[in-house]
């Protein structure tokens, strides 16, 4: 609904209402308003029609009008200020006097224009209107009567009357503010309003309403009618209502247009004077004022301001505001905030010490698009270096600039060179002698001394004087003692004083003397020095009394001193004296009891002790006899004084003499003036350790002085720490050398240029000099006696003539940084940030300097900041009697303890978080401590108790003797100390343990990815996948399996029948010499015809036990079975610690055992055979692999064929018969005793083994062999990245050492060479197995991931534990000594992985040593577990392998040729004849036998008591008659060292326990602990026995090397009668 | 080690990831997880979890939300340890790869309650100009082994040299 529509209503209401004369208005004035009831009525309207009209005018208006008014009302709304005072009651009655058509007219013709305006004004809005009005109607017609709607409509008709009303009350205030208007005359408003709003009254309109209802009929019998239009008549009305809008609105534009300049108003501009504008302005806009506002202002009334900061409370310093900007601000506050809050107590306004916020807060965001951007846009900042001195940095506070120090060197002049001749050294001690003197006479002490002793022997007179009495006798007294004592000390200084003077005369003299005696006698002179000696005579007379009567006085004096001694010693002697006499009469009583009890017990006297000491009887002391002090008196005074009448000499040194030509010299000397001519200097000048300037250079005078006069000036913004001088020389075209440091102290704030003294500053250099020439030199001993006696040392030593001092400015004012220009009365602000700065390192120590430091700089005691110092000071200056002679800086700690030290030890929670986070082993993983004390068990701490008990108490129980415990004491030791330090190591991050960051790729690798975009795509070409490796972080148990993938085995021993028909063997004696020589084998095939060829002759499965885990494999058959199958075992790491340093010392071996499965018919009755299977599974070890964890951990994977332990003596089997089966393989496989399986071992998920801490260790090596080795290493590495290469190792001390220092001849034990005196093969091999007993100890676990230290081989021995290295290193050390060619080997090999062999040359062919199982090899030998050969060190050498290959099998181990091997030592660097680490001889004690034995029997019982414990469930018989049997038998094997007895054995065996079926075998190993034996019989498995009436045998024998070095044998057996 | 029932506190952790705002990047997915301390242990819930990926939304806000629920319950013994969450973002660079665009951490409010946490975001810079420039060629931004880390102090300490 527009405007126009709502214009059109107007009318026509107003015509409804004015009949007939508003008809005919209408139709004279307003055709286009008539147009429209014209067109539903015929023109002959009549008053009845009229009415019926009206009535149906308002009939089908109303429905339109309602809908109109309420916009209205919204609009009126909108309007506001225009809201409707209440009508007068006059306008309505003028109304209906009113003859009214003559004003009619111009009425209408006003009211036109105001709606016109009205209009105009409505325009912008008609959309509301519009958009709501249509959509409702349709709603109430087609949805009829809603009761929401009803509800909405129901208000929209009470608001349609209230707005009528409304209305009229609008036109009506409109009137109102109109006065000028006359009486009587409407306005042109009013007329308007008349015009053009419903001045129906309530009534009125529900009076017509009514009427239309009745007329209506049933359609408005509804209630609200109005709103409710007919349905039928809906259609109909809109279609007029339209065809009316658009005809009305051409009209009005039309009207529009010709009316515009009708609204124009022609007015005067607005003009406000300046002055009403100020006024405006200062009712709008208040300036505070600037003045200081009265503190009660602001203050609540009556009440006084309050200054915490008198009483007492620490305030902080209020941040610096300008007093201006202050007042602005409280001027302001006190006008917005009247309640005063906020001003403080003081009626300051509160302020915070810091503005600063101590937490960063972020800005908030800002929306637009651009500004966020801008503000979270990422930039990079450089890491700014964190300025640890800033107490000496100027703060940002302080007015920049630059100050200047000004630091003037004059000069130089040493005291000594190297250069000085002897004539230099004694005229050097002369000027210094002289110097002194001067500096003495100057001061002049004695005669100060003199007269002050004249002056207080005055002040005494007249203090004696009686003429003097107003003071008390007894303060006269009082002071004159004072005095004397005073003239007493004084005395004794000014002698003192006067034999100084004297004995510097007297060697200033003697120096000169000696000086002229030498110049003589070298007959040249080097130094102008001269010295004269003037006497000035004196009057002798006077000088005589005046000496004779100060003798007198000070005799007379001291005779006084010495009477009053005396008087007091006197006394002393007397009560002393009555003292003894009394101790001595009772002496005397005791002693006569004494003596009664004596004949009594006569013989008890001697020893009855005496309890009192003797009193020694006081001597009287002696007077004093005047002759004798007189006489020393004068004795002093010849001493020291002049005496009277002798002339007072007075020295003058000068530079007069002449010093000799260079060509009347001697040739020493002139090569001594050419030196010192070739001696140059200068200084640097060094400000806070850093240097900013240096002299030229000068040439060393002959005098040995240096003129610089060189002033420099420093411009400086930090405050000076440090300003020293370096002095450095230079002699002709060397390099220069510094010669010493001086170190200049910072001057005073008030020393400024021009004012500062030139100060002398001494130095002194601790360098060496001899020279070849007259020079003394510096630091060597020279004499000036022809002898060389009195010798003498003296180092270069010197002056430097400097001046420092802070720079006057152009304006002059003194650049020195403001701080210390506050300083004075000020507190300064560098002080005040560290008292260090101002009193130094050394006053804080010194309480009392520290206190008067901290009064001084005026510190508020109050700040928390100072609190430490205060603390500190109240302790040093409250007199307490214990001052802490230390500096507590968390003095508050405290406070900070929420439980006592007692409580915290006592509480288990606390006990147990504390070991935690101390990383104490058993607790560093500790899960969930508990809340409570009480949910603590005693059990937790159990074992770290137990620990901490056994590190100091080794249990002697497991060990053999207090040795072997000592030792593993020390090596527990040395682990806990390396892993702590890598446990501190391993909290340093590198970037790449923190961050995946990509390398930059370099050219090659991005041609190479450039080039693989340009490959072909073969998506079915298959490809490997690294495996994923995993970090150890958040593994838990379960997660890492341990995949053992058994593949086959060769040569697996197969069963002998039964043995019924025992023949004995033809021993095959083998000697060395066959093994490595590819000879066929010597055996004779003698068991063919035992065995049917197609019989099983043994059916083995393996079996992997790995941390008490057990798995095994199917069983296959014969002796070459294969398996490949792949067993999964779980992984659990100790304490649950994944992180890899835990994982390194896993020491869990996994055993791989190999098993004969025997199936046992035990059917006891035959007939049942046919029904039923009674068998047996019975299972025999045959020998077994061990692979330590850690080998797995580092290799990541284990792939090979590995040899097969198996036990020398394996009953009731044998390996001969696989020769006729394979006889193709005889010549190989034959070379190497043995069987052998195929393995392949991973850890699933790849775990990554730690990276060894790459720590640079000190080293005593020369720097440049060790530059070398890098180079060679690094070379190496370059060219085959894979093959070791190793040149230095770390000793057991953590030193870097060259490598073939530890390869030097050492020589085994005696009783080992004794045994095959003539057989030096033999030798080798007993050496080799003696180093293989020695226990195998892996660094890598013992050392976690550091790295590999290497002991020297007598540490070794002592030690008893090591790894390959150590094992190798000794091994050949024993070869070398044996006079064999020997080498050490490093490479790779299975299982170890990167190890040390040992290679030895025997006539004609190489061969190489196992050092850990004593194992050899021929070069030859396909079995032989070294696979990669990386370098060879010999004792003085080392040679890198450059071959081809790298397999011992390929390459040529010919050292000389220089093709093949890459040596170290060459030509170019010729071996330096390193010496060896390795001690000269070692020395071995016999091993105890006894102790042995000892032991021994410890292991059988541990050993048979585990074996029951194993068999929980079964009894445990033990065969005694058989292991005795064993145990007599195991010393044989021992000595033929497993070899060839097992035929012997088993036909003793055979005959002793001739009904028994017997299974066993023996285990040989090293000794270390009894664990791993327990480990190794445990695996074999002999105790899984579970026949009913089985019965054991178990014998230990250790045989003891020398060095405690012992070989374990246990025979363990199974026997069952055999029915 | 301990008796039947040991005494715990549980703190059980309800919320969302609600949205982030990178104003340089688009088409993100978050990922959380927990960092706490070894007397914790999550009883119920998820530990870790990772969302949608989400477009920025077309208002002037530009915010990237994804309303990812954590819900998470962890028992403890010890206060010390408090679980703090760690948010990383990820999403594509120009060449469609998927790179970091932050990490950030934060603790598990320690009063009950509803809080609401901004946490800033923060990723590794690249140690050169020519090692940025390949990592932005190649897709493979620095990144930390461990998202982890950002709540850990383990090898903050400012070293000497």
């Amino acid at each position: 609904m527009n405007p126009r529509e709502e214009k059109v209503k107007i009318i026509t209401e107003e015509f409804i209402e004015n009949d007939e004369d508003a008809d005919m208005e209408r139709q004279k004035k307003n055709p286009k308003v008539r147009r429209q009831p014209r067109k539903k009525q015929p023109p002959t309207a009549v008053r009845k029609e009229m009415v019926s009209e009206k009535s149906h005018l308002g009939n089908q208006q109303e429905p339109v009008q309602e809908e109109p008014k309420t916009c209205l009302l919204s609009m009126t709304a909108r309007r506001g200020p225009q809201s409707l005072p209440p009508i007068p009651s006059t306008s309505r009655t003028g109304f209906a006097e009113f003859s009214m058509r003559g004003r009619m007219r111009e009425k209408l013709q006003a009211a036109r224009s105001k709606a016109e305006s009205a209009l105009l004004q409505e325009i912008p809005t008609p959309w509301p209107r519009r958009l709501r009005s249509p959509s409702k109607k349709e709603l109430e017609t087609e949805f009829g009567t809603e009761p929401g709607k009803e509800v909405e409509s129901t208000q929209q008709e009470i608001d349609s009357q209230s707005h009528s009303r409304v209305k009229f009350h609008d036109s009506a205030r409109k009137i109102k503010p109109k006065p000028q208007v006359p009486p009587g005359f409407p306005s042109a408003e009013e007329a308007y309003n008349f015009f053009t709003f419903n001045f129906d009254p309530e009534p009125e309109e529900s009076e017509k309403k009514p009427k239309a209802r009745h007329r209506e009929g049933t359609n408005l019998e509804q209630e609200e009618g109005e709103e409710e239009p007919p349905a039928h008549g809906g259609g109909k009305e809109t279609d007029e209502e339209e065809l009316l809008n658009g005809d009305d609105a051409e009209d009005f534009l039309l009207g529009l247009d010709h009316m515009a300049d009708d609204f124009v108003a022609v007015r005067p501009a607005d003009y406000e004077s300046i002055h009403d504008r100020l006024q405006m302005e200062r009712e709008m806009l208040f300036i505070p004022s600037r003045q200081t506002v009265p503190t009660y202002k602001k203050l609540p009334e009556n009440v006084q301001p309050r200054f915490l900061e008198d009483e007492g409370l620490y305030t902080g310093v209020r941040p610096e505001v300008s007093r201006t900007n202050q007042n602005i601000m409280e001027n302001r506050l006190l006008v917005q905030d009247p309640e005063r809050r906020w001003f403080g107590d003081d009626g300051r306004i509160l302020a915070l010490p810091n503005p600063i916020k101590p937490f960063p807060s972020r800005l908030p965001v800002e929306t637009q698009e651009l500004s966020i951007k801008a503000e979270l846009e990422t930039m990079y900042k450089k890491a700014v270096k964190y300025v640890h001195s800033s107490q000496h940095v100027i703060r940002s506070g302080d007015p920049p600039g630059n100050f200047q120090l000004d630091i003037d060197i004059s000069g130089l002049l040493f005291t000594h060179h190297p250069c000085f001749s002897r004539e230099h050294v004694l005229a050097a001690k002369l000027a210094q002698l002289y110097d002194q003197y001067l500096a003495r006479h100057q001061r002049n002490k004695a005669k100060f001394l003199t007269e002050k002793l004249q002056a207080l022997r005055n002040a005494v007179q007249t203090g004696l004087d009686p003429e003097k009495p107003h003071q008390s006798l007894d303060t006269i007294q009082k002071t004159i003692n004072d005095y004397k004592s005073e003239i007493r000390q004084t005395r004794k200084l000014r002698d003192a004083e006067q034999e100084k003077d004297r004995t510097l005369l007297k060697t200033i003299i003697k120096v000169w003397k000696e000086m002229k005696s030498l110049r003589e006698f070298q007959r040249f002179t080097n130094t102008p020095l001269k010295l004269v000696l003037r006497k000035e005579k004196g009057d002798q007379k006077a000088d005589e009394e005046a000496y004779e009567a100060e003798i007198q006085v000070e005799i007379s004096e001291l005779l006084e001193e010495h009477t009053e001694e005396y008087t007091q010693k006197m006394e002393e002697y007397r009560t002393s004296l009555q003292q003894w006499k009394a101790w001595r009469k009772a002496q005397r009583a005791k002693k006569k009891k004494r003596k009664q009890a004596a004949e009594e017990h006569s013989y008890d006297e001697t020893e009855e002790p005496h309890p009192e000491e003797d009193l020694v009887k006081p001597i009287p002391p002696e007077p004093t006899d005047r002759a004798v002090i007189e006489q020393e008196v004068r004795e002093r005074a010849t001493q020291s004084r002049r005496r009277p009448g002798e002339p007072m000499l007075v020295p003058e040194l000068s530079l007069a003499g002449s010093i000799t030509p260079n060509n009347q010299c001697p040739r020493a000397e002139v090569l001594r003036r050419e030196d010192v001519k070739k001696r140059s200097l200068y200084l640097k000048v060094l400000f806070n350790n850093k240097e900013v300037s240096r002299t030229v250079t000068r040439p060393l005078g002959a005098d040995f002085r240096v003129h610089f006069g060189q002033i420099f000036n420093l411009q400086i913004v930090n405050w000076p720490e440090s300003l020293a001088l370096q002095v450095y020389e230079t002699i002709g075209h060397s390099g220069p050398t510094l010669l010493a440091e001086v170190f200049l102290p910072v001057p005073e704030t008030t020393v400024v240029a021009g004012r500062a003294p030139i100060e002398e500053v001494e130095f002194s250099s601790n360098q060496h000099v001899t020279l070849d020439h007259e020079g003394v030199g510096s630091g060597v001993p020279f004499s000036f006696e022809a002898d060389g006696s009195n010798q003498l040392i003296l180092m270069t030593s010197g002056k430097v003539s400097h001046s420092v001092a802070w720079a006057i400015g152009e304006n002059g004012i003194p650049l020195i940084p403001p701080l210390s220009q506050q300083n004075i009365g000020f507190r300064s602000a560098l002080k005040r940030a560290d008292a260090i700065s101002s009193i130094g390192t050394s006053g804080l120590t010194d309480m009392k300097k520290l206190a008067k430091w901290a009064a001084e700089s005026k510190l508020d005691p109050n700040d928390p900041n100072n609190a430490p110092l205060m603390q500190l000071i109240s302790v040093a200056t409250s007199g307490e009697s214990y001052v802490p002679d230390f500096f507590r800086l968390e003095q508050l700690q405290q406070e900070f303890n929420f439980v006592s030290d007692q409580e915290l030890s006592r509480s288990k929670r606390f006990r147990l978080l504390l070991l935690r986070s101390q990383e104490v082993p058993e607790f560093r993983n500790y899960k969930q401590i508990p809340v409570y004390d009480r949910e603590i068990m005693e059990k937790v701490f159990q074992d770290y108790e137990k620990r901490l008990r056994d590190r100091n108490v080794i249990e002697t129980k497991e060990h053999i003797d207090t040795h072997r415990a000592m030792v593993a004491k020390y090596l527990q030791q040395v682990r806990e100390s390396v892993i702590n330090r890598f446990l501190i190591a391993k909290q340093h991050f590198l970037l790449a343990d923190m961050i995946v960051e990509e390398e930059v790729p370099n050219i090659s690798i991005l041609g190479l990815s450039l080039f693989k975009l340009a490959e072909q795509k073969r998506p079915l070409r298959p490809r490997r996948k690294g495996r994923k490796k995993v970090t150890a972080q958040n593994l838990s148990d379960g997660d890492i399996k341990l995949l053992v993938n058994i593949v086959r085995a060769y040569d697996i021993p197969v069963r002998k029948p039964a043995v019924s028909k025992f023949q004995q063997p033809s021993r095959s004696s083998r000697m060395f010499s066959e093994k490595h020589a590819a000879s066929p084998s010597t055996h004779s095939p003698n068991h063919n015809a035992d065995y049917p060829l197609g019989q099983v002759s043994v059916r083995p499965f393996v079996e992997v036990s790995f941390q008490r885990t057990v798995c095994h494999t199917t069983t296959a058959e014969g002796p070459n079975p294969s398996w490949n199958e792949e067993l999964e075992l779980p992984f659990r790491a100790p304490n649950g610690d994944y992180s890899t340093a835990s994982l390194q010392s896993v020491k869990d071996v996994v055993f791989i055992n190999i098993f004969d499965e025997v199936l046992h018919d035990v059917l006891e009755d035959d007939r049942e055979r046919g029904s039923g299977i009674h068998t047996r599974i019975e299972r025999h070890w045959l020998g077994c692999v061990k692979i330590p964890f850690s080998t797995i951990y580092f290799q990541a994977r284990i792939d090979g064929t590995f040899k097969i332990d198996i036990p020398p003596v394996l009953l009731g089997y044998s390996k001969e018969q696989n020769m006729i089966l394979e006889r193709g393989f005889d010549s190989v496989r034959n070379l190497s005793e043995g069987s052998y399986i195929t393995l392949f071992i991973t850890i699933e998920p790849q775990l990554v083994p730690g990276e060894s801490v790459q720590e640079k260790f000190e080293s005593q090596e020369d720097e440049k062999l060790l530059q070398a080795s890098e180079k060679f290493q690094a070379e190496c590495a370059f060219k085959f990245p894979n093959r070791q290469c190793l040149t230095t190792v770390i000793d057991i001390n953590g030193k870097t050492v060259f490598i073939t220092r530890y390869l030097k001849p050492l020589n085994p034990p005696e009783e080992l060479l004794n045994v095959y005196p003539n057989n030096l093969q033999a030798t080798a091999e007993l050496v080799a197995r003696y180093v293989s007993l020695i226990p195998f100890l892996p660094d890598t676990v013992s050392f976690a991931g550091i790295c590999d230290l290497w002991s020297t081989s007598d540490q070794f021995l002592d030690l008893l534990a090591g790894d390959e290295e150590e094992h190798a290193v000794l091994l050949c050390n024993y070869f070398l000594s044996l006079g064999k060619k020997a080498w050490l080997v490093m490479g790779n090999a299975i299982p170890e992985g990167p190890t040390a062999y040992v290679l030895t040359w025997e006539q004609g062919h190489y061969l190489i040593w196992n050092p850990c199982s004593g194992h050899f090899y021929g070069q030859f030998d396909t079995f032989c577990p070294l696979k990669n050969v990386g370098c060879l060190i010999g004792p003085d050498n080392i040679w890198f392998n450059i071959q081809r290959y790298d397999s011992p099998l390929r390459i040529n181990f010919d050292v000389t040729k220089p093709k093949l091997w890459k040596s170290f030592f060459s030509r170019s660097l010729p071996y330096p004849g390193l010496s060896s680490v390795q001690p000269e001889e070692l020395i071995y004690q016999r091993s105890d036998k006894a102790a042995a034995a000892e032991l021994q029997d410890r292991i059988e019982k541990i050993l048979k008591e585990k074996i029951m414990d194993w068999r929980p469930r079964h009894l445990t018989r033990w065969n005694r008659y058989c292991t005795s049997t064993l145990r007599h038998f195991l010393p044989l094997l021992e000595k033929s060292q497993g070899e060839d007895v097992e035929d012997d054995h088993r036909a003793e065996l055979l005959k002793q326990l001739g009904d028994y079926r017997f299974s066993g075998f023996p285990l040989h190993m090293p000794y270390s602990e009894v664990k791993p034996l327990i480990d190794a019989v445990y695996s074999t498995g002999v105790h899984n026995i579970d026949v009913p009436n089985v019965e054991f045998a178990l014998a230990v024998y250790i045989h003891p090397y020398p060095k405690n070095v012992l070989s374990v044998w246990i025979y363990v057996a199974s026997l069952i009668r055999n029915r | 080690m301990m008796t039947a029932s040991p005494s715990v506190f549980l703190l059980m952790v309800n919320g969302q990831v609600e949205s982030a705002q990178f104003p340089e990047y688009d088409d993100l997915f978050c990922k959380y997880c927990f960092v706490y301390g070894q007397d914790w242990v999550p009883t119920a819930g998820l530990e870790e979890g990772i969302s949608q990926i989400t477009s920025k939304s077309q208002d002037v806000r530009q915010a990237l939300v994804w309303n990812l629920p954590i819900d998470v319950t962890f028992k403890s013994t010890n206060p010390y340890g408090w679980p703090q969450i760690v948010l990383s973002v990820y999403g594509p660079d120009v060449f469609g790869n998927d790179v970091v665009r932050g990490y950030g951490a934060v603790h598990v409010p320690f009063s009950p309650g509803r809080h609401k946490r901004t946490i800033p975001m923060f990723v590794p810079e690249s140690t050169s100009i020519l090692q940025k420039f390949t990592s932005w060629f190649m897709g493979r931004r620095p990144e930390y082994t461990d998202p982890k880390v950002v709540a850990q102090g383990e090898g903050r300490e400012a070293q000497p040299g």
